[in-house]
This record gives structure tokens, C-alpha cells and sequence, in this order.
């Protein structure tokens, strides 16, 4: 049956004389499915190019585009490894690969595993009219990772040569520079089980981003933890994203994992999932796809965009809808199932999960083929005891919910601890800490910033609170100013640094964070220090901040002015951007009113 | 292109909910508060609307209304 669905839905609108276009299968027949037993990422190559699966790349319209199976995806990937080294390229370089999701990157990505060149991949623009924030941003990150070359699509080449410039970057290759390239005869020297994997850029505000160093050694282990502790993996899963490839869920839960287990993967691009969400879905319900993962946002936006076609979709092979990336919101999720059950979702599809680039990817998943479950507890408690008291009854008002996000994936301790370091009991809230071998090695050469995420007893300070329930984790929120928006991660530094370039403002006159909209999703808060009292010039300048900070993070703040010396400092003299918010949300900061 | 810059601010219009003026000299990022959800929302309302193609390339590297009429009047013509 899946053969014959294979064949109907392979047609593409290309002329009779072409072939037909058909994507990989879901599962291998001849090649049995081989999870675990790798020690590099190109063994595991080497391995899934003996079958018949692979990535299929969907247009933003949703017609099969490009296919690359794992055997195409190695042969190109060892002649790209020869190109890339008669470039001049030396082993451990590294290498920023523009990350778009296309079968130009993944041979790129796999060429430098060959060629024992470590990847880093970098974000593709795509904000309207950001051109120069991306500029800025990718060359923070070449800068970081003392790049030594940076291979870009062509209709990138202007931004990525320009990043390049101010990075001191010399050597800009756009993909077909590099097919260009003769191959070099030299032998190839790949990695081994030691040696680092890639370079990840998902870390760190603009100004100082921070690059997280993986070794094959923990992405073996990491994808392990999900194929047996997390997916419970079988041989006829058939994966699916839109996830960016620069991410860790999206690089790693979507790109690498399923490689290394053999699986085949359909891809619809990051911004076409954006322009047309529907799409996803759809194409989930064509493929009988059975794995896939998003923030919680992108199931609000896929239902809300759905309208009366779920009724003519089919989504009952979907077994896992994992949710990761952002805190896990019950109430979209149950929004999401009521309007699929005409499709036949099933919501104990739903995974919930918690993990974070330092630990490569995954750290914990709540258990497949198990509805959400929710802890409800008092927010008096919360606050005044820091416990997670459960209470059954009780409104909005005085309860809240949380996700239980399950126990650490195999070889991983988890442990919440109070400020004085101290493993806290059941249900007391603190600050989550993580060890075991997915952890990265450390952070690319930032020693300092390394000392102070991993401790001297190997656990990694993942900046998250939460309380232990039963052995499993519940995530409650962050200890870190990092803002969460749509699943994308927002440093508060990047918004008030733009905002203090405008001449009436100076550093320390603005401080961001978010605060729990009634959504419970993040809202973004810009405070203000406004030294005059004309009630136009305060009109003139809020306008002014609200333009600056949208160019350069692409966010929805609310912007509020206040009086001059409100904001509080730190003894150091920082910005106290934790001692902003709370005094904002305790009523204590005058706020001017808008008019 | 009148026509196309009209198109463009009807489209445009729904997202606009602070009601600023739209012309062909309207920067779109800095002058309307749409998040980055609502553009490539209204991107895709331009594309299905001309049935035209916008890269993100083009996306990133626009800014006012005008250019971005520039840039569908382009693409109209090859077409």
C-alpha cells in the first residue's frame, strides 16, 4: 500500500519527459534499522547510505522540490570534503555553513565530517528589512568561532560576504564556488569518536555570541537518549520538519538524529511552515508521517490557520507531536487536538520535552503514547515557599499548571537545587542542573563563560527552575533574562543596546524582559528612562523605540516610559534587569501614560 | 505601479493596526508594529495575490512599500 501511495503522490508538475520525481521510502527493506553501535557522524552515514531512505525538500507551496537519500547524501558529501580541502582548508577549521533547508547545506554540513572541517552552521535572514542586523549577527558568530571560511546559497552571497568583511573572514564560497572546486587526491581524514562534531550558534546575544562545541561522543549519546528513551524509535517511522537548521531541535532532533537511526525525513523550509502553516499539516496527512516536533507556538498557529480543511486531512499515523523549545502551554495544545480530531489526531501523540544546545539536544521527554499530563498547584505557595503545593480546585486565579516533562533520557542526572547549592526534595522549586554525556565540551573558546555554566562536578547549569515530581521534571521558568517569543530566543541585551543608540537615550536608561502575557506565553517589556516631561517629545521617543527595537529584534514590545532613575542597578553598577521587572510587576516603577 | 502599490496597501492594511498612513515611502519594519509572524503573513498575501515568488533575500533587504512594489512589478514583468 505505501508503495503504490508512493508512486501517486510523486508526480510532480514537470513536463512527461522528465522523470518523475518520487520521494524516499519510509523504512529500508534489505537494510535493518541500526540505532546506536556509531561513533561518528559519518559512520552513521556510511551506514544509512547502504539503504534506501533519506530527505525529501518540499517548495513553500508543497510540491516535492529536491530528494537526497542517504546514499546520494554520502557520495556528494566525500567529493564536497575533496573541494573543500583544495581550498586550503585545513583540518579542525572551522567552517560557517549558511543554514537554509535545502540538500546544498546537509552536503555541505557532511562534507566537513569527512574532510574533519567542523561545521558551524548560521541563520538565514528573515526578518523584513533586516538585512543589516543579520549582517551583524552572523559575523558576531564567525568572529566567535574564528572562522576560517564561510559556503552560502548565491542569493545570500551580498550578506555573507559583508558579515565576512567585518569577521575578517577571508574565504566566501557560495555552493557552486565550491562544486568548482577541483577535488583534492589527499586522504581523507575524518573524525573519531573523540573529536568534536559541529558548532553551534544558538547561545548568547548578538554582541557576544556563544558557540557550543559538540562532540561525535554527544551526539551519539544524545541521540540514543531520544530513539529509545524519547521516540521509542521503530522501523517504519517516517519523520517531519520545519524546524530552521541552525537550531538545535531543528539540526540535531531533525537532521542528525533521524540520519543516525536510518529515517526518512520531509522538510518544508522555516519560512514557508511561517507563510503557510497549514502546509505542514497537510503534508503530514500526504506523507503518513509519524514524527514531529514544534514550540508550543506552532501548533496555535497551524490550528488557527487550518480552517475547514482538517476535515479532509488524515493525521492518525501521527504518533509523536513532540513539543520543545519554549515553555509546554496545555491549553494551545488542547486547542490543537480539538481542531484536528477531525483528522484524526490523536492528543496522546503529544510529547512533551526539555532540552537545550548545551546538552546537544534532548534532556528529558514526558513518555510516548501518553496524553500531557499537568500538575496544578497554588501560586501563593509558589511564591511565598517556593513549593509546588497541588491544588485540585481553584481558578486561574489562584492555580497554575505546569507540564511534566519526564525523567532525564538514559546516562542523564537531573537535580534541582536551592541557591546555596543544595539538591532540593520533591515539589521544592529551584534551579535545574543537568549532567551525563550529551553535555557539550564546552563553549568555543570562552573559558570564562564555559567555568560559569559547567561546575567542577560536571553539572551544567541549565538557567531553568523548576521541581521534581516523582523523579520527573517540571520546568516552571528561567532564572536566565533570556526572553522566549514564538520560540525564537531574544536576548534583552540585543533590544536595549539598539534602543540606547537613539541620542536622547544612553546605557543603562533601558531595560527589557519579558513577563507572562495571559496566554502565558512571553510578552516583551521595554522600560524606558524618559527625562522629559513634553508630552510630545515622550510621544516622538516612544515611537522612536518601538521602530529601533522592531528592526533589530523583529518583536512586539510593549514600550513604556518612566521616570528618570528608576530602573534599579546592581551593586556592580549593572543594570538589575530581574530588579526591573519586579518592581514593574509590583506596581513600584512610575510608568508615564501613553497619549 | 500605483495599481501595484494600491494592491500592496490593501493587503497590508489588516496588519495595520495602529493606522499609520501607508504610502509608497512607508518602511514597513520600522514604521508598523507587525512581528515577524504578521510580515511573512502578509508576504505571503502579496505572493498568492500576484503569483509571484519573494525570496527571503528580497524579504530581508526590503523596506518600504515602494520597493517592495519595485520588486512584484519586476517579477510581473518576467512573467
Amino acid at each position: 500500500m505505501e508503495l503504490t501511495k508512493t508512486i501517486s503522490l510523486a508526480v510532480n508538475s514537470s513536463p512527461a519527459d522528465e522523470p518523475v520525481l518520487s520521494r524516499t521510502p519510509r523504512s529500508n527493506r534489505d537494510v535493518p534499522q541500526q540505532l546506536g553501535g556509531f561513533s561518528t557522524l559519518a559512520q552513521g552515514l556510511d551506514y544509512a547510505a547502504r539503504g534506501v531512505t533519506g530527505f525529501n525538500f518540499y517548495t513553500g507551496r508543497g510540491a516535492l522540490d529536491v530528494v537526497l537519500t542517504y546514499s546520494e547524501l554520502r557520495s556528494k558529501a566525500l567529493c564536497t570534503a575533496r573541494k573543500l580541502l583544495s581550498s586550503g582548508l585545513k583540518r579542525l577549521d572551522r567552517v560557517a555553513i549558511v543554514a537554509e533547508t535545502n540538500a546544498d547545506f546537509m552536503i555541505t554540513f557532511f562534507a566537513c565530517q569527512y574532510a574533519g572541517l567542523v561545521p558551524c552552521p548560521v541563520p538565514y535572514s528573515m526578518y523584513i528589512g533586516g538585512k543589516e542586523s543579520y549582517v551583524t549577527r552572523i559575523a558576531g558568530m564567525m568572529k566567535a568561532a574564528h572562522a576560517h571560511a564561510i559556503v552560502t546559497p548565491a542569493e545570500m552571497l551580498d550578506s555573507a560576504q559583508a558579515a565576512a568583511d567585518a569577521a575578517g573572514v577571508a574565504l566566501v564560497l557560495t555552493h557552486d564556488d565550491v562544486a568548482s572546486l577541483p577535488e583534492s587526491m589527499t586522504k581523507l581524514h575524518g573524525f573519531s569518536a573523540d573529536d568534536v562534531a559541529y558548532i553551534q550558534y544558538s547561545s548568547g546575544s548578538t554582541s557576544a555570541p556563544k558557540g557550543v562545541l559538540i562532540s561525535q561522543r554527544a551526539i551519539m549519546a544524545n541521540a540514543k537518549g531520544m530513539h529509545f528513551d524519547g521516540m521509542k524509535l521503530r522501523n517504519d517511522d517516517r519523520a517531519f520538519s520545519w524546524l530552521p537548521l541552525y537550531h538545535d531541535m531543528g539540526l540535531v532532533g531533525f537532521c542528525l538524529a533521524p540520519m543516525l537511526a536510518q529515517v526518512t525525513v520531509d522538510y518544508l523550509a522555516t519560512t514557508a511552515f511561517a507563510r503557510r502553516p497549514a502546509l505542514w499539516l497537510k503534508l503530514m496527512a500526504e506523507n503518513r508521517s509519524t514524527i514531529s516536533f514544534s514550540p508550543t507556538f506552532g501548533y496555535d498557529l497551524a490550528a488557527r490557520r487550518i480552517n475547514g480543511e482538517a476535515v479532509s486531512l488524515d493525521l492518525s499515523a501521527w504518533r509523536i507531536a513532540g513539543i520543545g523549545g519554549d515553555m509546554v502551554r496545555p491549553d494551545v495544545l488542547k486547542a490543537f487536538a480539538d481542531t484536528l480530531s477531525v483528522s484524526k489526531f490523536s492528543p496522546t501523540s503529544f510529547l512533551p520535552s526539555y532540552g537545550m544546545a548545551e546538552s546537544t539536544l534532548a534532556i528529558s521527554f514526558a513518555g510516548a503514547d501518553l496524553p500531557v499530563r499537568v500538575d496544578r498547584v497554588s501560586r501563593a505557595a509558589i511564591r511565598s515557599q517556593q513549593k509546588a503545593v497541588p491544588m485540585v480546585d481553584g481558578d486561574d486565579e489562584v492555580a497554575r499548571s505546569f507540564v511534566i516533562c519526564g525523567k532525564a533520557i538514559e546516562g542523564h542526572v537531573m537535580q534541582v537545587r536551592n541557591e546555596a547549592g543544595v539538591v532540593l526534595g520533591e515539589r521544592e522549586i529551584g534551579r535545574i542542573y543537568v549532567s551525563g554525556p550529551s553535555l557539550m565540551s564546552c563553549y568555543f573558546n570562552n573559558e570564562e563563560a564555559t567555568a560559569e555554566a559547567i561546575g567542577s562536578d560536571g553539572f551544567l547549569d541549565t538557567g531553568d527552575m523548576g521541581y521534581v515530581l516523582n523523579g520527573e521534571i517540571v520546568i516552571t521558568g528561567r532564572v536566565k533574562d533570556l526572553i522566549l517569543h514564538n520560540g525564537r530566543n531574544i536576548w534583552p541585551q540585543d533590544i536595549e543596546w539598539s534602543a540606547e543608540q537613539l541620542p536622547e537615550l544612553k546605557s543603562g536608561d533601558v531595560a527589557a524582559f519579558a513577563v507572562e502575557g495571559q496566554d502565558g506565553d512571553d510578552e516583551v517589556v521595554v522600560l524606558v528612562e524618559c527625562r522629559t516631561s513634553d508630552v510630545a517629545s515622550q510621544e516622538s521617543l516612544r515611537r522612536d523605540v518601538a521602530k529601533i527595537v522592531h528592526q533589530s529584534a523583529g518583536v512586539d514590545c510593549s514600550i513604556l516610559l518612566v521616570a528618570p532613575r528608576s530602573l534599579p542597578f546592581t551593586s556592580s553598577g549593572k543594570l538589575s534587569r530581574n530588579g526591573a521587572r519586579q518592581k514593574y510587576l509590583a506596581g513600584e516603577i512610575d510608568v508615564f501614560a501613553a497619549h | 505601479m500605483t495599481d501595484i502599490i494600491d494592491a500592496i496597501c490593501a493587503l497590508l492594511a489588516p496588519f495595520n493596526t495602529e493606522h499609520v498612513e501607508l504610502k509608497a515611502e512607508t518602511d514597513i519594519p520600522a514604521e508598523l508594529n507587525i512581528d515577524s509572524v504578521g510580515v511573512l503573513d502578509f508576504i505571503m498575501e502579496v505572493e498568492d495575490h500576484f503569483d509571484i515568488e519573494i525570496p527571503m533575500n528580497v524579504v530581508s533587504d526590503t523596506r518600504t512599500i515602494g520597493e517592495l512594489a519595485t520588486y512584484v512589478q519586476s517579477q510581473l514583468k518576467k512573467a
